[in-house]
């Protein structure tokens, strides 16, 4: 008992020793905060703590960041969700950051992908203790600029460090801007993408002089192709595992919707409007594509990438950041491509990885140009990443020989270049409830369970529901 | 065996007592003054939890009624008062009723055969299945994982295509089911898991009730010619009575509280037709970062629990 005691008086701020002593008088106050002295949002972290103990587990702790360590040297946090196979390369690449920077103290800390991430992150920055530095998906600026979670960059410190915008792609280093300002530095980007078997492709006769998948345009080369394939595997032509993986639908949903040059609106306050035609087109293709021939209706992500793994399908749907699983599976028997155009226009849906600065209650500028040295080397080190299957944000890098020189890395980059993001509203982005709940209202159309019409009213319903909800950041 | 035997020797040892009637007053004036001393040293035994509860339960349930009339939010820096306007919206937002009707759903299908299974099993053990260690420890050893251990096995087992029930099932030609990716199927399979899971402990409780029925009645029954069956309806059912009382409110407040395996095994899919209300509190405040509104949907499900535990409890209590 007396343990537990010393670790809740361990909570940020004055509060737990205080409310000891005064609690048995307060117990049947309205609970208004202000007469009790202390600030709101040291109440509100410590009730959270308190509350999320319940519901979370140990899924807050750790929210607390040392601003200098033991030793006098600066100290550089830096928060990131890579808890995949690219997580062994970011270490490694902190690492070689900490080796060119004796006097920083440089150290990472990974945590759980997905909406628990945003939670703590928004968390650790509202309660204004945040790490120095900290990965977000560009996706997901919309959520956070607006509500003054995150610090812009000053773009003369990253000058001085030989970072500057030509050095980025276009559409990634417009993404990162909010109000004319520069909010994240971008990473990487990584689009959704396919992979194939090389041989074969060949087998199919669907490969060019050079052994690559030649372009597949149009929706029903794609499925040609499918078939082409499916013969020489026996099986089903390629792998889409959708079941169980709402973000995955959404993503695909999303670069195909973009193909289409469809249109949208999406402002809080007002209802959604997409081009449903064009909306139900693309369900229509993907209900063709999963006819148990081309692509097999029943799978989720491990059925799909097993199979391809285990050569049972010759193509499969799948984001980059996989590639070291099936590197590790299938040797240098693999190939990579731009998401198929199968609609009007080339469009690729892909996020990007960006380094961002959550807002420090006391800003300490030493630890702040501290920051900025540690991310520009960390930008350099992007090679390392690119492994992890990545596309380096940092052009430098991608024009680099021994980017060129990685199969099939620099095949796919060309989709950097025609990149689609989530929309910008403040609900949407990578690890949203917005794609969880939208992946999940086209999952039976996907299936064949229900019509293309029905996931595009039920997909609108969703969008209704969360742009009728206030802004929490506004 | 000493206390039973000093037990036994007390009603001769009393007439003495007695006889040295002047004694008593000293006595009490003696007892009262230990009990105050008491009193206070048992202040101090209950303060840590006592300030433990404060601080983990009481408190955070006052201020989270406090935030449910604010429109807080988990990133904006300031929140406002704005009385009941939190709750009009839960009353009339969809999705609270249709994910409480998931979670009410949920515990329909989970209390019933948790009782009854539980119930079954026990017996069985308990009328000498051979090996009684052996099966005691298989029915309870589930109970003692994680619930992030039990959804990952499951999730394997429940794997499309290639997880072991849907390739069992295709070996015996039967057609594959959508264990978890069905809206029709995936709260029954969510359920299931959960029997197996949790049904150890109301095993244990029911093992325990039934060991402590008098081997005497039994014998008695016997004696007067009563088989198997009747005592098991005459006898064993009967005694059972109380401590279903006491199961069915712990697992009826268990299963609404059900969150963690359906979180980690659909995330509330599909089509949302598993999500429970806590996931929809969950996904409100920590995803969508309103916590005025959860706190507020929180306080409308706490309410409806907090009922019907009083009007369940409150019959019990006139029973006792």
């Amino acid at each position: 008992m007396k343990t537990k005691l010393r670790t809740s008086g361990g909570l940020s701020g004055p509060w737990p020793s205080r409310a000891q002593g005064r609690f048995p008088r307060r117990s049947g106050s309205s609970g208004t905060v202000d007469d009790v002295g202390l600030s709101r949002r040291g109440l509100l972290q410590a009730a959270l703590v308190g509350a999320g103990g319940v519901a979370l587990g140990g899924a807050l702790s750790g929210c607390a960041t040392p601003t200098a360590s033991g030793s006098g040297r600066t100290s550089v946090m830096i928060w990131d969700l890579f808890s995949g196979g690219d997580g062994g390369l970011m270490q490694e690449m902190v690492g070689a950051v900490r080796a060119g920077n004796p006097d920083l103290d440089v150290d990472s800390t990974t945590l759980a992908w997905g909406p628990p991430y945003y939670t703590k992150l928004a968390m650790a920055s509202s309660g204004g203790r945040p790490p120095e530095a900290a990965v977000m998906h560009l996706s997901r600026l919309a959520g956070y600029a607006p509500g003054g979670l995150l610090e812009p960059f000053d773009l003369d410190a990253l000058a001085e460090l030989g970072i500057t915008r030509e050095d980025f792609p276009a559409a990634v280093w417009e993404k990162a801007q909010f109000d004319g300002q520069l909010y994240a530095l971008p990473l990487d980007t990584h689009p959704y993408i396919n992979f194939y078997n090389p041989e074969m492709v060949r087998q199919a006769g669907l490969a060019d002089a050079d052994g690559k998948l030649r372009p597949l345009v149009g929706a029903d080369a794609f499925l040609d192709a499918g078939r082409d394939l499916a013969e020489v595997t026996g099986e089903t032509g390629m792998s889409w595992g959708y079941l169980r993986d709402p973000a995955g639908c959404w993503r695909v949903f999303w670069g195909l919707y973009s193909q289409t040059g469809g249109g949208y609106d999406l402002t809080p306050g007002k209802a959604a409007e997409l081009d449903t035609a064009k909306a139900e087109g693309v369900f229509e293709f993907l209900q063709e594509m999963l006819d148990g021939e081309v692509a097999a209706p029943n799978q989720d992500g491990g059925a799909a990438t097993g199979r391809f793994m285990s050569k049972r399908t010759g193509l499969v749907f799948d984001g980059e950041w996989d590639l070291p699983m099936f590197r590790d599976a299938l040797g240098d028997n693999l190939g990579g491509a731009p998401f198929p155009t199968i609609f009007d226009q080339p469009a690729n849906y892909a996020d990007s990885h960006s380094f961002v600065l959550p807002r420090q209650a006391t800003p300490d500028p030493e630890a702040r140009q501290a920051t900025y040295r540690v991310l520009a080397d960390l930008l350099r080190e992007s090679m390392t990443w690119a492994q992890a299957g990545h596309i380096p944000a940092y052009q430098p890098i991608v024009q680099m020989p021994e980017y060129q020189a990685l199969v099939p890395q620099s095949d796919y980059a060309k989709a950097a270049e025609i990149a689609v993001f989530d929309p910008d509203v403040w609900f949407a982005g990578g690890g949203s409830d917005f794609q969880t709940r939208i992946g999940d209202s086209m999952m039976d159309t996907l299936s064949s369970k229900a019509t293309p019409k029905t996931a595009v009213d039920r997909m609108l319903s969703e969008m209704n529901r969360l742009l009728s909800q206030p802004d929490p950041a506004a | 065996m000493t206390a039973s035997s000093t037990s036994l020797s007390a009603p001769v040892a009393r007439p003495s007592r007695r006889s040295t009637g002047t004694r008593p007053r000293t006595g009490t004036r003696a007892v009262s003054h230990s009990l105050r001393a008491q009193d206070r040293s048992g202040y101090l035994f209950v303060a840590p939890f006592a300030v433990a509860t404060g601080l983990f339960l009481l408190w955070p349930t006052i201020y989270g009624l406090w935030m449910s009339f604010t429109d807080q939010s988990l990133t904006a820096t300031a929140s406002s008062f704005i009385g009941f306007d939190n709750y009009v919206e839960a009353f009339s937002d969809p999705q609270v009723w249709t994910t409480l009707w998931h979670t009410v759903w949920f515990t329909l299908l989970s209390t019933v055969p948790l009782i009854l299974v539980a119930l079954v099993m026990a017996v069985l053990v308990h009328t000498g299945l051979p090996g009684q260690w052996v099966w005691r420890l298989s029915f309870f050893a589930p109970f003692l994982l994680t619930s992030a251990v039990v959804s990952s096995l499951a999730s394997w087992l429940f794997q499309p295509e290639i997880g072991l029930l849907d390739v069992g099932l295709a070996k015996l030609g039967l057609g594959p089911i959508g264990w978890l990716t069905d809206e029709n199927v995936a709260m029954f399979s969510i359920a299931l898991v959960t029997v197996w899971w949790t049904v150890g402990f109301n095993f244990l409780l029911y093992l325990a009730a039934l060991q402590g029925i008098p081997q005497q009645q039994y014998e008695a029954a016997t004696i007067d010619g009563a088989g198997g069956w009747r005592r098991l309806f005459s006898i064993t059912l009967p005694q059972m009575k109380t401590i279903t009382g006491v199961i069915v409110v712990l697992q009826l407040l268990a299963s609404l509280k059900v969150f963690d395996q359906i979180y980690l095994l659909t995330g509330g899919g599909p089509n949302g037709s598993t999500r429970p209300i806590l996931e929809y509190v969950y996904d409100t405040g920590f995803t969508n970062y309103r916590l005025g509104y959860a706190s507020a949907i929180s306080y409308v499900f706490f309410a409806l629990i907090l009922v019907f535990t009083l009007v369940r409890l409150l019959p019990t209590k006139k029973e006792a």
